[in-house]
């Protein structure tokens, strides 16, 4: 701590403060335009000078200058407000002053400050800006001139984002932010470099014009996509979802989201959302009342273990735990499942043997905190983008290192110093027990090993995986095996992870144990940076885990319930938010199967392709309605409240399944804070939570470990045949499952599903960038639009799964590798 | 004082009002001239043949009353105008705070009083109402 005078006040702070954070600290307040405390310190704006004694009342800038002991400073003397006056009129100069059409207006520093320090006239002269607009992505709007340059943007994209879309470019006067080759942007359209842009060059085009500021209110949320759990602000006016606001302050990311968080929010208010509750009368579906259809579905719930259930993982925890007592209790049935039976398998099945709980042992803090990541995938960038802003920030600012396993490059192969292992797809389980081995062989195993059961099994089936042997089996040479696994065993601290989800079948329970058996070995878990990190897909698959909605105790998962439909072993089935159709693999068998079962009751949001099947449709309210608790990947409980009333006739699903608990003569608790005291009862790590306490921030559900080692075998992957390709299906960074195909953000980088292939297999085939191709595997065929990319290897083939119009599982049926033929 | 004196003074008043220019207007024949500063129903000012309002949402934030609707649209060149501009001249206090929000000098209230109509609905003036004939 250092001892310091702000505006005649003892104050004392940190050793590592600036001026400026240390009279925030206190206080005190020092105005800033182009300082931002998750960036570098800068200095480029000037608004922060301040005066030292020391420096004999020089005028410094407070945001770079670190504060120091018995500096006496004078953060507002006449001098300095002359000082920031003058850099204003000169910030003025150029500026176009368009305020009435300039969206930032309310929310604008440069505004604000301008109204503070009364700068109503310039004292100088000069024309303004004429650069052009950049209107060429339906998402940024970028206009240089009202730009202050304080290089936020380009820092943001550069020490956070990590694409490094933006820059200063040209000299003095005519110094602008621009792109390469002063081109149209085209980036990740995270959207961080509008949340910090000061003044208004950089606008978020699906909000422009839709409402002042101030017009909106604020409503703390979370993230309904994927399984980082990132915070929201959402900015409502007129029960509309308009935008989402960036707070600074916000979650471990500090404001920060991704592409699907920022501009994914429009399906919210969408045209297309159910509003009142359909039933099948003569073949078709009709409008209907709530009374007549929770009738229909009541009556048809009287069917014990003939009913079947699955739910999508992006309900709160509290409707899970509704769903499954009304499931279990009421109906009588142990038949539900969630994320087509094996997108939670790492967890309920690996993690569960290996260290006894179905929950990572590392969280997403872990991941600036250790000193080696060894990431199981680039696509963990493209499923959790934010954890990759984590990844992107600690290998570039804490020197963590990184090694990846991949069966294709991507963003994170990128960063400095990655260690990217590209292998033959499917063959992850065979080179992580080749670390294992290698671990064993070089004596790099941790002394805590000797308590560990399942150490002598490991070590025996090991044998057949030395590096040596299953190197060229993976496309690998021995070396790099065993360097992968040297860095990882001596780095002092390592935290491994993989991103888990419906189009990851090989990321399974095998997956999980093999991973968790090098932290064992390594004694590397349990511990501050240690760890594996299992990234899970939904915005609650970790809450639907803990929730326990899957199947157990003999109940059927959710691939038997799919055979039990075409069977005729279920005749009800409940469907809450999944759309099997286009999500699940193997589509001719769940259409089938679909169209087999007698009765079929969907909630949904929208009337997709699954809910077009069902024979009563529910109408349900998405997250910005509803109040409950999501859980995150690394088991972060957060509360969610409604930001806005319900639409139309929808009803929460907690609702729904509450008014079908009492039809059938149950009873069950009224609100979702009764239904969270229930789980706080009775679920591991939840005990000492309420919505109460959860209100803020949200909290952590502990979760103990005790390891394991589980020797897995790898299942053995049959190699391409010849003149055939490796199809493996995945995320992509604007999507997430079949949800985001109503925001609009996403759908206008990413409108449609293709194929992407490497340059040699594209000139091999003779196939360029958009040829429409067909994609044929036994399962069946496809057309799909030709990627041609440099981050393929040869003979293998990437699909995402997102959707409806072109579904991948037309062609693949939950294999980890495909093969496939494609045909112009 | 003479009780009679009164009387007469009375009648001198009304006498001389008898020959006096009336003050009553006979309105609806005869109309009133009202002063600059009146503020009666709101326009909307043209220049170049469109709208002056760049909709910049000052007035319905400044208005007192909450009686004006603004919807901002972008045009073909990006210029954000007003796609929506109503006034629910039931709720309008005619403040005239708006007409001094306005950065852009788009809006006027002019002498116009005669609002009196048949119908609630027929109150909420639209931009096309609005706009300087
Ligand atoms: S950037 Fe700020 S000061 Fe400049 S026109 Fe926009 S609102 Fe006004
Ligand atoms: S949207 Fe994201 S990736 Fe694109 S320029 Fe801005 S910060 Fe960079
Ligand atoms: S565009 Fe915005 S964030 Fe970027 S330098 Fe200009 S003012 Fe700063
Ligand atoms: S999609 Fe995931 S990473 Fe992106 S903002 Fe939402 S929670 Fe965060
Ligand atoms: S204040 Fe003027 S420019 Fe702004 S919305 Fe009202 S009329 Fe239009
Ligand atoms: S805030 Fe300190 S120089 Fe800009």
């Amino acid at each position: 701590m250092v001892n310091l005078t702000i505006d005649d006040k003892q104050v004392t702070a940190p050793k590592t403060a600036t001026i400026y954070e240390a009279a925030k600290l206190n206080g005190i307040k020092i105005p800033i335009l182009c300082h931002d405390k998750k960036l570098k310190p800068f200095g480029a704006c000037r608004m922060c000078l301040v005066e030292v004694e020391q420096m004999k009342g020089r005028q410094i800038p407070a945001c770079t200058t670190p504060a120091t002991e018995g500096m006496i400073i004078r953060t507002a003397t006449p001098d300095i407000v002359k000082a920031r006056k003058m850099v204003l009129e000169l910030l003025l100069l150029n500026h176009p002053l368009d305020c009435p059409v300039c969206d930032k207006s309310g929310d604008c520093d440069l505004q604000n400050l301008t109204y503070e320090y009364k700068v109503n006239s310039n004292r100088f002269t000069d024309a303004k800006f004429n650069h052009q607009i950049d209107y060429n992505n339906p998402l940024i709007e970028r206009d240089m001139n009202r730009c202050v340059l304080c290089g936020k943007c380009a820092r943001i994209c550069d020490e956070i984002v990590g694409f490094g879309a933006l820059t200063f470019i040209d000299r003095g006067i005519e110094t602008k932010i621009g792109c390469e080759f002063d081109d149209a942007l085209n980036c990740e359209f995270c959207g961080s470099c509008i949340s910090v842009c000061p003044v208004g060059s950089l606008l978020a085009r699906p909000f422009k014009h839709k409402a002042r500021f101030w017009a909106m209110t604020k409503h703390k949320s979370v993230c309904s996509y994927c399984g980082t759990g990132c915070n929201l602000t959402l900015g409502v006016k007129d029960n509309k979802v308009l935008t989402t606001i960036y707070d600074e302050d916000q979650g471990f990311h500090k404001g920060q989201l991704c592409v699907r968080g920022r501009f994914g929010y429009q399906f919210i208010n969408s045209d297309k959302r159910l509003t009142k509750p359909l039933v099948r009368k003569n073949g078709a579906l009709t409008e209907s009342t709530w009374d007549e259809a929770l009738e229909l579905v009541a009556a048809r719930l009287k069917g014990g273990s003939s009913v079947a259930a699955l739910a999508t993982p992006r309900l709160t925890n509290e409707e899970l735990a509704l769903f499954k007592k009304l499931l279990v209790e009421n109906v009588g049935t142990k038949n539900f499942d969630h994320a087509a039976g094996y997108a939670h398998a790492a967890l309920t099945e690996g993690f569960v043997r290996s260290f006894g709980t179905s929950a990572s042992s590392a969280s997403i803090l872990d991941v600036q905190k250790s000193d080696l990541l060894l990431v199981i995938k680039t696509d963990t960038y493209e499923t959790h983008p934010v954890v990759g802003f984590e990844i992107n920030m600690a290998v570039k600012n804490k020197d963590v290192k990184i090694s990846i396993l991949s069966d294709k490059r991507g963003k994170l192969s990128k960063l400095p110093g990655a260690n990217t292992l590209v292998h033959l797809p499917g063959n992850e389980v065979v080179i992580l027990n080749a670390i294992a081995k290698t671990i064993i062989d070089e004596k790099l195993v941790d002394a805590s090993v000797a308590g560990v059961t399942g150490y002598a099994d490991l070590e025996k089936m090991l044998s057949a995986y030395s590096a040596d042997a299953v190197a060229s089996q993976c496309g690998l040479t021995a070396a790099d095996i065993k360097k992968m696994a040297s860095d990882y065993a001596t780095a002092e601290k390592a935290l491994i992870i993989f991103p888990v989800g419906q189009a990851y079948p090989g990321h399974n329970a095998d997956l999980a144990s093999a991973a968790a058996n090098l932290a064992i070995l390594t004694g590397k878990y349990g511990k501050e940076g240690c760890g594996v990190l299992c990234l899970s897909e939904k915005n609650n698959s970790q809450g639907a885990v803990d929730m326990g909605f899957y199947a157990q105790d003999g109940g059927f998962n959710a691939a038997q319930i799919l055979d039990a439909c075409s069977t005729g072993a279920v005749k009800t089935l409940f469907i809450a938010g999944e759309n099997p159709l286009v999500s699940y693999p193997d589509r001719k068998k769940v259409k089938a199967a679909l169209d087999a079962v007698e009765f079929m009751v969907v909630s949904e949001l929208f009337l997709t392709e699954t809910a077009a099947m069902a024979d009563v449709v529910l109408p349900v309210c998405s997250f910005a309605e509803k109040e409950g608790t999501f859980t995150s990947t690394d088991r972060r409980v957060q509360y969610i409240k409604p930001a806005i009333r319900a639409i139309g006739q929808t009803r929460t699903d907690f609702k729904v399944f509450a008014d079908l608990i009492s039809k059938l003569g149950g009873t069950a608790p009224v609100t979702a804070a009764a239904q969270f005291e229930e789980i706080a009862a009775t679920t591991a790590g939840y005990k000492a939570l309420s919505h109460v306490s959860l209100r803020k921030d949200g909290a952590y559900a502990p979760a103990t470990a005790s390891p394991a080692l589980v020797a897995v075998q790898a299942v053995p992957v049959p190699a391409a045949e010849t003149g055939k390709l490796s199809l493996v299906v995945g995320s992509v960074l604007y999507h997430s499952g079949t949800l985001s195909q109503n925001g609009e953000g996403p759908m206008h980088v990413c409108p449609e599903g293709y194929i992407e292939l490497s340059r040699p297999d594209a000139s091999a085939s003779k196939i360029a960038e958009n040829d429409i191709i067909t994609v044929s595997t036994t399962n069946g065929s496809m057309q799909l639009k030709a990627k041609v990319t440099s981050r393929m290897p040869a003979g293998v083939v990437f699909a995402p799964y997102h959707f409806s119009d072109a579904p991948i599982n037309t062609v693949w049926n939950g294999a980890a590798v495909t093969s496939v033929t494609l045909a112009k | 004082m003479n009780p009679i004196t009164p009387i007469i003074n009375g009648m001198k008043i009304t006498l001389k009002h008898m020959f006096m220019k009336p003050v009553t207007l006979q309105y609806p024949t005869e109309r009133p001239k009202v002063s600059q500063r009146f503020r009666g129903l709101h326009g909307l000012k043209v220049s170049h043949s469109k709208a002056k309002c760049v909709a910049c949402y000052l007035c319905p934030t400044v208005c007192p009353a909450k009686c004006i609707t603004v919807e901002a649209g972008e045009d073909a060149n990006h210029d954000k105008f007003a796609s929506v501009y109503e006034i629910d001249m039931l709720r309008c206090i005619f403040c005239g705070y708006c007409v001094e929000a306005c950065p852009v000098d788009a809006l006027k209230m002019t002498g116009e009083f005669e609002l009196a109509n048949y119908n609630r609905q027929d109150f909420i003036y639209s931009k096309e109402r609005l706009l300087e004939k």
